[in-house]
């Protein structure tokens, strides 16, 4: 299968409107079109094969549904929010189109986007878009659009908080109609699959409704995507109605979909136990609930490991982290087991790289320490001097119980740990001045380790936290976002892994795990990226 | 009447003034920064910087105060840095849900409240009154989160009657709007009823020993009307008096009950201003919620005049 260019009208009409959801691929077709790809083609190009089979379950079209939210949702133009939260994208997946969507086998596949393409060096990566598609407000929605959308994040003057998340693209181009081109200042090989998710910074928004409403577009968004902005009442619902003209017919089933902030996670779950919220958020500290809905036959808990986890780095310039010996006693003391007995019941997974299960990096050795609480009091004791230090932990009851159970094992192998309790919003500051000697810190769930792993391990980065640096990992790092080739990346990843887990400049305690509780009658959700629950394409029985 | 009224209406400036300060130094003494919390993961000195001077957060304290209360006389208090609703919107469009809320418990209170006093107070030191004093103090000690949940547990979950959650406006339906402030404002009047109970109890005991009840006893007087009529209104001040204070705790008890039950209301605003570090909406909302509470309690001084006539011409 050479890759050929397909002109865009004829990969559309290849597409079936009923099955272009995302469980819809054919896994053979799209096993064999990936791997072509990747190890032929110069010139990237996917195309949607529709498959004319249709699944199991009849999607029944028609009906509503009520989803709770965790937080209201503060507003959708991103020159006021500056990012989306999880509620926001939960929301932002309903009203906006993103060029591309990750399928439930973490590969990119087309949206707004039909086809895409890169340069040599992956720096510079094409778009074909797809005709014909129109915001709510009636305008067209084509390259400009998408180089409008991104001009007004990256310009700054206006100050925008989301201008940081796309300082890796230098400009976006629009040559023609249905061509848009993405410049990049270092290689990204994976672009498409880093611009799936919901964020503010995929989203397309209607660049005429965002100029004529002003103020008022924050409150009243405009995208292309299933469904339209009917009503917002402050603080309450979100109320969506299905968009008759969305561009992938027979999509989406769905008449109509209420949001609802529900802020206490009790009543939130009840609501979903009485029938008023039919979809609910939840994450695994809420584990009392997530486990009696597992009991509950009326009941589905959707659960997704993803990518990326909970993780600490020591500051490896201080005593007495700059002994290699102490950061290694230090981890090898940690029972990450039982703490998260302790800490969730059981429901947290451990981690023992920072790519998690839902990365596509899968390691036959991360090289990571084994809990072993008598190696680690034979380091600490070799390191001769007494090990007392601070820890960074937010000053909520999850960050005490979480820093209190630190503090034990790490009493356990003979060292003493502090905990500073800071404010949450305290903690980046802090970290990106180093004046922290242990601190927590965050891998977000995202299609590729890049960027972040570049950022946090790469020797002169803002967020390398460790300061550490080790020429010897930065090729690695340099060499990994280059590839293409994804055993190779694959081999570099875990290679990196070996070597942070044997040096211990960071470490990594649970897994990004992702949670929605709903009716056992809601079909069709797709995983959760992020943590985001995309009803998008649901429907009840 | 009116020189009392001027009087009292003035009392109220330096009242509102104390407290816009005091939320502004504990805000400005939180640990954090509102700089660190708009760049969130990207709060590098350099931006934080640029951020503080932009927002005049690098001025001293007292600086900003006068310049917020300067715009505040103006009638501009100020937008949100999340979504850049201004102040006044966001109170106003909150506001009728924490209302109608404050006012259905505290009916709710009263309709237990009242009955159960007068009953009480008719054989005080009978069983049922001992009783009932059992069951008051027991009511108030059981804090709102507690019968939130249990309530919420009983008449959504089990028997499934009444919504766990949410919110309808009246103006879309009226009964559904009147349903899902039901478990709400039963949580809160579960709360306040005994104090009310306790209250109009012991001052109608004392006033069912007056004279001119024992007149309108020997002139043959239903009991039911001596009760309702001539015992009622007299022993009612103190009542009054609480239910007013009462309104004014019941805007801190609604922050709660909003949380819990998801009602768009002020409270919601208030919780929600602090966890985002969303200054002005604080500020705005304390200063909303302390002006309520003052001018809740200048009602009670004039309905005091009303009661009792001696109050209005200073004899009290």
């Amino acid at each position: 299968l050479p890759p050929t260019a397909i002109p865009a009208n004829l990969a559309q009409s290849h597409q079936d409107p009923k099955n272009s959801g995302r469980a819809a691929f054919s896994e053979g077709i799209q096993m064999k079109a990936t791997t072509v790809v990747r190890k032929l083609a110069p010139i990237f190009l996917v195309i949607a094969f529709g498959v004319l089979t249709n699944p199991a379950d009849a999607q029944k079209p028609g009906g509503s549904i009520t989803v709770g939210l965790e937080l209201d949702i503060p507003g959708f133009d991103p020159l006021k929010v500056g990012v989306f939260d999880t509620s926001a994208q939960i929301a932002a997946a309903l009203i906006f189109d993103t060029l591309t969507y990750l399928d439930d086998k973490g590969e990119p596949q087309p949206k707004l986007a039909l086809s895409w393409s890169h340069s040599d060096d992956f720096k510079t990566w094409t778009y074909k878009l797809r005709p014909g598609v129109k915001f709510h407000d009636g305008t067209p929605f084509n390259a400009q659009a998408v180089k409008a959308n991104f001009d007004r994040q990256k310009d700054p003057a206006n100050k925008c908080r989301c201008a940081f998340y796309i300082s890796g693209t230098h400009d976006v181009q629009a040559p023609d109609e249905l061509t848009v081109i993405y410049n990049l200042n270092d290689p990204v090989v994976n672009l498409p699959a880093t611009q799936t998710f919901p964020g503010v910074n995929n989203t397309i928004q209607s660049p005429t409704a965002w100029k004529t409403k002003g103020d008022d577009y924050n409150r009243n968004p405009v995208g292309t995507g299933p469904y339209i902005l009917k009503s917002w009442a402050a603080g309450d619902r979100l109320v969506l109605e299905k968009n008759p003209d969305y561009w992938n017919k027979g999509h989406p089933h769905l008449d109509r979909i209420v949001l609802k902030p529900l802020p206490d996670a009790q009543s939130r779950f009840a609501s979903l136990q009485s029938g008023e919220a039919d979809i609910v958020w939840d994450d695994e500290y809420d584990a009392d609930s997530i486990q009696k809905a597992q009991k509950d036959p009326r009941l589905t808990v959707h659960t997704y490991v993803g990518s990326g986890a909970t993780v600490y780095a020591f500051n490896t310039k201080v005593a007495p982290f700059d002994d290699a010996r102490v950061r290694q006693a230090l981890v090898m003391a940690i029972d990450r087991k039982k703490m998260s007995q302790v800490v969730t019941n059981g429901l947290a997974r451990p981690a023992s790289n920072p790519y998690g299960e839902g990365s596509w990096v899968k390691c036959k050795d991360d090289g990571a320490l084994p809990f072993d609480v008598e190696k680690a009091k034979a380091l600490i004791k070799d390191y001769g001097k007494p090990v007392d230090f601070k820890m960074l932990a937010t000053a909520t009851p999850r960050g005490r119980t979480i820093g209190q159970v630190l503090q034990q094992f790490w009493k356990q192998a003979g060292a003493n740990m502090e905990i500073e309790q800071v404010d949450q919003a305290t903690i980046p500051p802090r970290a990106f001045m180093r004046q922290f000697q242990l601190t927590p810190w965050r891998i977000v769930d995202f299609p590729d380790p890049e960027p972040q792993i570049y950022a946090n391990f790469h020797t002169g980065s803002a967020v390398a936290l460790a300061n550490y640096s080790n020429p010897e990992l930065d090729k690695l790092l340099e060499q990994a976002r280059k590839t293409a080739d994804a055993e190779t990346r694959n081999e570099d990843y875990c290679a990196i892994s070996r070597l942070i887990n044997q040096e211990a400049i960071w470490f990594w305690t649970f897994q990004n795990t992702y949670y929605a509780l709903s009716s056992a009658k809601l079909k069709g959700l797709p995983k959760l990226y992020s943590g985001v629950i995309d009803v998008s394409n649901v429907w009840m029985e | 009447m009116f020189g009392f009224l001027a009087r009292r209406l003035f009392y109220l400036v330096p009242v509102l003034i104390a407290v816009s300060l005091l939320t502004f130094l504990i805000a400005s003494l939180l640990p954090g920064d509102l700089a660190y919390t708009i760049l969130g993961d990207q709060a590098t000195p350099e931006k934080v910087e640029a951020l503080r001077q932009d927002m005049g957060l690098d001025q001293p304290v007292w600086w900003r105060y006068f310049g917020w209360l300067g715009h505040v006389l103006q009638g501009d208090f100020g937008r949100s840095f999340r979504t850049g609703q201004t102040v006044l919107q966001a109170v106003a469009e909150r506001l009728p849900v924490s209302f109608e809320l404050m006012l259905l418990a505290e009916i709710g209170a009263l309709a237990i409240g009242i009955p159960l006093a007068i009953a009480c107070a008719v054989k005080s030191g009978g069983a049922f009154d001992r009783f009932m004093t059992g069951s008051a103090f027991g009511m108030l000690s059981m804090p709102t989160f507690l019968s939130a949940i249990l309530l919420i547990y009983l008449f959504a979950v089990q028997l499934r009657w009444l919504p766990a959650t949410g919110y309808v406006p009246f103006s879309e339906d009226p009964i559904g709007n009147l349903r899902c402030f039901v478990l709400p404002a039963l949580t809160l009047a579960l709360g306040e009823w005994p104090v009310l109970m306790r209250v109009l109890r012991s001052d109608m005991i004392a006033t069912l020993q007056e004279d001119f009840i024992a007149m309108a006893r020997a002139k043959g007087l239903k009991p039911s009307r001596i009760l309702l009529v001539h015992a009622l209104k007299p022993s009612s001040l103190t009542l009054v008096t609480v239910t007013g204070i009462n309104i004014g705790r019941l805007i801190g008890g609604t922050v709660i009950v909003e949380q819990i039950f998801a009602l768009p209301g002020i409270g919601r605003l208030l919780v929600g201003a602090i966890t985002t570090r969303d200054l002005i909406i604080l500020q705005g909302v304390v200063l909303v919620v302390a002006f309520g509470y003052v001018l809740m309690n200048f009602i009670v001084d004039m309905l005091y005049a009303v009661l009792d006539p001696r109050i209005r011409h200073g004899h009290a």
